[in-house]
This record gives C-alpha cells, structure tokens and sequence, in this order.
C-alpha cells in the first residue's frame, strides 16, 4: 500500500524547524515533517502536543517564531494563507472554519467563487446556480444529501458542518490536504466515509496530513505515523506494524520521562 | 421541506420538526421588519385622519416624507455594510457635516467670489462649482472613512471607539473651517435645480438618488461577491481569514466606501438647504444604526436587510413628520423608535433561539 521511493520524490509540503512559543509556553521545539504525494500521514500526539498548532503553521495561519516551509519543493511565504491555498494547499480546522451565518454553498466557495460569464462576471456578480450545482455533488460524494444547499451553515448539525468543511478542503486542495480531527463530530457511519475520501484524495496524488484521536481508524489508512510529544517530533515512522497501544505508549511514555505523568502547555 | 432520503443521510435540523404555518405567516412571523411596515401603515393611516383636513394623506405630505427620509435612508442602507461586517461607524453624522462644510466652501470659493456676488449678486462657472463640490464632498468623507479604516484595521482599535473619536476630530475640524458659522455662498441653483426639484413634478430629485443609490446597495450585497465578503468578515472574521480573504482591505474599502455616502449625503444636504447645517445631524448616525437594526441586521454582523433598513429608517421619519402635522410635540418620535428598537432586536433574539 505505502508508495514506493518516497526518498526520492519532493514532498509535497515539508515543514521544516517550526518554533512557536505563545508566551511562556513554548507550542513548537523545531518539529519537523514531511509529507509526499499520495501519502497519508497520521499525526498524534497528547491534548497540548502542539499537532494543531503545527498544522496552522503550516497552513500560513499561525506565524512561527522560526522554521520553514516548503510546498511541492518551493519555499512560501508563511504569513500568507493565500500563498498556501493557491498552491493548492487547504486544511479542516478543529474548530470548524465556516462562517455560520453564510450559505452550505456560500461558505464553500469562500474566496473561490465562481462568477457569472461576461459583463455581470466583472461586475463581481456571483453564480449561485453553478455553485449550488457543485457543492451538491461534492457533498454527495461524501454521502451527505441535503434537499438545499441554501440554508446557513448555523442551522446544519455538527456533523453536516463537519461534512461541509471537509467537502471544502476537499475541493480546493490539489496538493496536500491537512486535517485537524475531521471525524470529531461524526457517526460511525460518517467517519468511514471521510476515511474513504482521505485514502481516495491521497491515490489522486495529494499528500493528507490527519491530525485524530481516532487512532484505530486513522492508523488502518495512514502509511507513515507521526507522533509529537511537548511540541517536537518523537516518532517519524512507517504504520505498518505499529499498533495502537504503542502509539499510545509513545505519546504518553516520553510525558511520563521527562514530565512526571502530567501533561500541560500550547494549543 | 429538508429531509434526506437516505435515512444514513444527516437531515437538516432547523426546517424539519415543526408544523408548517402557511407562507404568508411565516414570512409575516419571520421578519420583524413586516411588523415594523405595518405600524408604519397605520401610523399613516392615523396621522391621515387626525391631521386638519387629511393633509397628510396629500401628494405634497409623502413628498415631504421622501425628501426627509432620503438623507438617513440612505445613510443607513450604505452603514448596513458596516454592520454586515461586524463593525460600526458612529461619526457618519459628523462626516456629513464636514464634507459639506469643505465640499460647500470650495464650491463657494468657485462660484461666488467677492465682486460677483456683493456687486451683482450673481455666480460664476456655477456648473463646474457644483460639480467640483460633489467631488469634493465625496472625497472628504471618503478621506474620513480612510482615518477611520486605518485606525481599526491598523492600529486595531475597536471601531466605536475609532469612530467615536473621529465624531468629535470630524465635528471640531467642520467647526474650524467654518468658524462655527453655517455657509451662505452656496449656489442657488443646486437647491432650485437638484435640491428642491422633483422628476415630472412628482418625485423628488433627492429622494430618487437615494432610491437608485439603495436599490444598487441592496444588488452588491445580494448578488456580488463583494457583499458575500462583506457577510463572511462578519459571520466569523477568523473563517473569512482562512478562506484566504483579505480582511483588512477589504475593512478599509467598507470604511472608505461608507465614509464616501457620508459626503454625498453631506452634499444632498447642501442642495436641499443651501448652506451647511452645523447644528444638525448629531444624531444621524445612531438613527441610521437603529434603522438598519430595526430592520432586520445584526449587530454582530453577517446578517443584513437592505430595505430592512429602508423600513426601520422610516419609522422615524413618519413618526417626525406626522406628530407635526396632528400637532403634538416631536420629541415623542424619540420615544416610540427607542422602544421600537429595543423590542425589534428583543423579538429577533427571541426568534433566534427558537430556530
């Protein structure tokens, strides 16, 4: 399953030294990864690790104190989310990055809206009917039906929220997908369908980052697992073969060494 | 009406679960702003019959009403974006004061210098003074917008604040250059030509730029993308910011472009007066926010009602107009919008938490 000569190929974004400190709280110790194309990489690590904080990072919507980042082999700016997104990067953040207030269709077309042809295009004016028509079919890939995509984002449940941001980073990304807890608010049901859909975006060619506590149901799909620990990388290694328990021993066993058993800090 | 067929699906949570009144009762039930409408047809109604000889129900009486309304209409439909997006601007009615104040005295300096009109009590390149004035008026409250945009999205200052500030920078530079004497030298033919005219004698020059201006507004917010960024920074800033907007531009063209229909209503103000009015439009801003809120948008931003605003405005304008006419004091219309406004977001809230 795992794609062979990874060594050889550019990752398709690579992070690089990432230090963030937020006061006296040191997030980030030089964390550093890669994911390549097509693969998926399974990030752990205990609440306060810093998975998070490295995926904002990494998506230009936290600034790191220093560090680099690297997408399809070229260096990008890190202030710039815009840089990320047009080189086809895109996230599902844990706390669900839609605007409540705006439609199903409206929010998943935030700054990728399509326009309508001609004069009324450069008048800014929207095409609501093709993007109703896509976002219908990109929630229906994920097994989410709603009669109408024109309803507020507030009025969904978690789980379609969930569904909806999902269904957005799918659709905007063609380079490297990253997720932070994407099966949180979802059913059994529902997260095997996201599963599904990380596995088919990775044979597509991107590379998926998934951040999850679910561990058993990431570490069936992931091929490479990661695991930080107080904000540095502690384990960078192939799934196969790791089991559950001693990724938990990881995430928890270094804690246990160098912090007496609890465990505190960043986002 | 939302309801999956597959029953794995998710259903919607918000339409499903409730009976179904008719159309006419929703919409009547879900929009306070229909409410609003309604009283402001019965007030009509009853200001008509009390009023001596139902003059209120005149042609000449709700073309005095569209004259009144438009400056604040205006006002609050171009200050809804603000709100749209989660910020405010309170100095708009200090903007309108000095935009035509600096538009008025550039006009006054083009038209009327000493010799034209103290020997022959005439003006000169009276079109391009007016013209040149317009640009100027805009111009002016557009720079304010832009002080007020830096100031948020720069310095980020909460926007009542930023506002508040410039409500009284805008008020005591307005006072400066005028010495805190109204302007005379305003053209006469802007008030007989524009400010005081009406298209085929029925509809006020004022009121139908206004119109227009409101029915443009309400298509940039419906249908463009502009007015959808404008709802996003509003819904959830930090959303819109990882949808990869430019938020702070895109706050500082709000600022601007609201700041810009200060100054044009600072010079409608001009051409229906013909000369400032300094002692005015202290309260032109909160009555324009209280119209929009009365009208349906939220406070907090992402929701907004163009014509909402159009209706909440109003109601202080009829209320102004007709406790005139029946002959009771005014200050009564302050009364009856400030209960309005309270009970109008007091229901809404309530509504919301029923959905």
């Amino acid at each position: 399953m795992s794609p062979s000569g990874l060594a050889e190929r550019v990752p398709a974004i690579a992070v690089k030294g990432a230090v963030k400190r937020y006061g006296h709280v040191q997030a980030l110790r030089g964390a550093s990864l890669e994911v390549y194309p097509g693969e998926i990489v399974a990030l752990y690590g205990d609440n306060g690790a810093g998975k998070s904080t490295l995926m904002k990072v990494m998506l230009g919507v936290v600034p790191p104190d220093s560090g680099s980042i690297s997408i399809a082999g070229r260096e990008v700016d890190m202030t710039s989310i815009r840089e990320s997104q047009d080189r086809g990067v895109d996230a599902v953040h844990q706390d669900l990055a839609l605007p409540p207030d705006l439609t199903v269709l409206e929010s998943m077309f935030l700054g990728h809206e399509v326009m309508r042809t001609g004069l009324l295009g450069r008048l800014g004016v929207l095409d609501r009917t093709a993007m109703a028509d896509a976002s219908r079919e990109a929630l229906e890939r994920l097994g989410i039906r709603l009669t109408t995509v024109r309803i507020p984002v507030k009025s969904l449940s978690g789980g379609q929220r969930q569904a909806v941001a999902v269904a957005r980073a799918v659709m905007w990304t063609s380079t490297a997908l990253l997720m932070d807890e994407p099966t949180a608010a979802l059913g059994a049901r529902q997260s095997d369908i996201v599963c599904d859909t990380i596995v088919s975006t990775a044979a597509r060619g991107l590379g998926v980052l998934v951040i999850s506590h679910d561990l058993p149901r990431t570490l069936a799909i992931a091929h490479r697992v990661v695991v930080l620990v107080r904000g540095a990388v502690a384990f960078d290694g192939p799934a196969h073969g790791l089991s559950v328990p001693e990724i938990v021993e990881i995430m928890v066993g270094h804690l246990r060494d160098s912090m007496g058993g609890s465990s505190n800090g960043g986002s | 009406m939302a309801v999956a067929e597959d029953p794995q699906a998710l259903k919607p949570v918000a339409v499903d679960g409730q009976a179904e009144p008719t159309r006419l009762m929703r919409v009547l039930l879900a929009r306070t702003v229909v409410w609003v409408f309604l009283v402001e047809v019965i007030l009509v109604v009853v200001f008509g019959i009390l009023s001596p000889g139902h003059v209120f129900w005149t042609a000449g009486s709700f073309r005095d009403l569209a004259v009144d309304g438009a400056e604040v209409v205006l006002l609050a439909a171009a200050v809804t974006f603000l709100l749209g997006a989660g910020e405010l601007d309170i100095s708009l009615g200090a903007n309108i004061i000095l935009s035509s104040v600096v538009g008025g005295r550039v006009m006054g300096a083009i038209t009327a210098t000493s010799t034209n009109i103290l020997q022959q009590g005439t003006y000169h390149h009276v079109l391009l003074g007016i013209l040149t004035g317009l640009v100027v008026c805009i111009a002016t409250g557009a720079t304010l917008g832009a002080v007020n945009g830096f100031v948020v999205t720069r310095m980020h200052v909460n926007s009542f604040i930023t506002t508040l500030g410039t409500l009284g920078i805008a008020t005591g530079v307005a006072q400066i250059l005028s010495n805190g004497a109204d302007l005379a030298s305003i053209p006469n033919a802007l008030q007989l030509q524009f400010g005081v005219r009406s298209l085929a004698g029925v509809f006020p020059y004022p009121a139908l730029l206004a119109a227009v201006l409101i029915c443009g507004l309400w298509a940039l917010v419906t249908f463009t993308r502009f007015g959808l960024h404008t709802l996003s920074l509003g819904s959830s800033r930090e959303a819109a910011r990882r949808a990869g907007l430019k938020v702070d531009r895109h706050l500082m063209t709000l600022f601007i472009g609201v700041g810009a229909f200060g100054g044009l209503i600072g010079f409608i103000d001009l051409a229906r007066f013909a000369t400032t009015n300094i002692g005015g439009h202290q309260t032109d801003a909160l009555e324009a926010i209280a119209g929009a809120v009365i009208g349906g948008t939220s406070m907090f931003g992402g929701r907004v009602s163009i014509f909402g605003a159009v209706i909440g405005a109003m109601l202080a304008v009829i209320l102004n107009a007709g406790l005139v006419i029946v002959g009771v004091q005014s200050f009564y219309q302050l009364i009856v919008v400030g209960v309005v406004l309270i009970l109008a977001v007091f229901i809404d809230q309530r509504r919301q938490r029923i959905l």
